[in-house]
């Protein structure tokens, strides 16, 4: 099984060495094991690019500044045309711990689930800001309920595992932060198997404040007119 | 009178305007055709204002018929930006596609040089 690690990075000069230094060391471990790490670079004007590009892992760069989704969704199709069985969506600002990986895709391994997602909800401890646990993660949890009709303990979680029946069968059109509640409501709509993991994940900055929740509702009503 | 003398010589020009820019194919036929039928009625609309106003007032409307006429003015402007809007959604997808191509080709370029 051919195993893909997608990361979409913008100005991650200051994460993504160690990350891909991460997933190597996790590369060797792992049995089976990742097999191609894809970094996506949405032409981030730091050095990002220049430090990936040494690092001798595949490095994708957008000739413009598209957004997360964008990127995800070109790392996603590289990943088809070289014949992906499984991709891991993980994120390059250091939020997320390699170490959660091996968890996430023993499922998938396992052929229990299509989709797995890591959740900060499922008992891990975790310094999630107190206004987003107790008021942004709820509204978000409510949107998702009342707008796509899905329960989820984490919906807005950037780490997920796909197999490629999944990948198949999820285009991503959200080009910006919108995308995460997109992929969730494709894998539902595709009654495709999901199972939540618990993960780690660091809050090194406050990430999606309110405004930015606004934005996503108001690219997700928009995507339902254009269809 | 006046005004609608005014509002009269405003729409010749911005018709006169309409036509050189099909005559120099600046704008699609759709295009001129959706903005010929709207000059026609504005045109009319101030011709016979007056029947206008009294149609407004059959109807109940409190306000004069040039009043009703910039409410409908502002409900086709909203739709008109909604239009746009979808457009531009659209516009976005298809740049976002165009960079995804790019990128792909780029990369194997890169691999075969």
């Amino acid at each position: 099984m051919k195993v893909f690690c997608i990361i979409p990075v913008w100005n991650e000069e200051k994460n993504i060495v160690k990350i891909i230094n991460d997933l190597k060391d996790l590369t060797d471990l792992t049995d089976p094991s990742i097999d191609e790490i894809v970094v996506v670079d949405d032409n981030s004007n730091d050095n990002t690019y220049n430090l990936v590009k040494n690092k001798g892992v595949t490095v994708l760069r957008h000739i413009i500044n598209r957004d997360q989704g964008a990127a995800l969704a070109t790392g996603n199709e590289y990943a088809l045309q070289n014949n992906a069985d499984i991709v891991i969506h993980f994120d390059g600002d250091g939020q997320f711990l390699v170490s959660d990986i091996r968890r996430a895709l023993k499922p998938i391994f396992a052929n229990e689930v299509d989709v797995v997602y890591g959740s900060r909800f499922l008992g891990k401890e975790n310094n999630i800001p107190r206004l987003k646990k107790n008021i942004l993660f709820p509204i978000a949890r409510m949107v998702n309920y009342f707008l796509l009709g899905i329960k989820m303990t984490d919906p807005q979680s950037g780490f997920r595992v796909m197999n490629k029946k999944a990948l198949k069968l999820i285009d991503i059109n959200q080009r910006g932060k919108a995308h995460c509640s997109e992929i969730l409501y494709k894998v539902f709509k595709n009654n495709l198997r999901v199972k939540e993991v618990p993960i780690t994940v660091i809050y090194n900055h406050f990430g999606q404040n309110f405004f930015g929740g606004v934005k996503i509702v108001k690219d997700l009503l928009i995507s339902k007119l254009i269809g | 009178m006046f005004q609608q003398v005014i509002a009269v010589i405003i729409m010749i020009f911005f018709l006169s305007r309409l036509f050189l820019h099909k005559k120099r194919k600046k704008i699609s036929t759709n295009e001129f055709l959706f903005w010929l039928i709207f000059w026609i009625f504005s045109f009319l609309a101030i011709i016979f204002i007056k029947k206008i106003d009294s149609l407004v007032a059959n109807l109940g409307f409190s306000a004069s018929g040039i009043d009703v006429l910039l409410y409908f003015g502002f409900v086709v402007l909203f739709y008109l930006i909604f239009r746009l809007r979808l457009k531009i959604e659209k516009m976005d997808r298809n740049i976002t596609t165009i960079v995804r191509e790019i990128t792909l080709i780029n990369n194997k370029k890169n691999h075969e040089s």
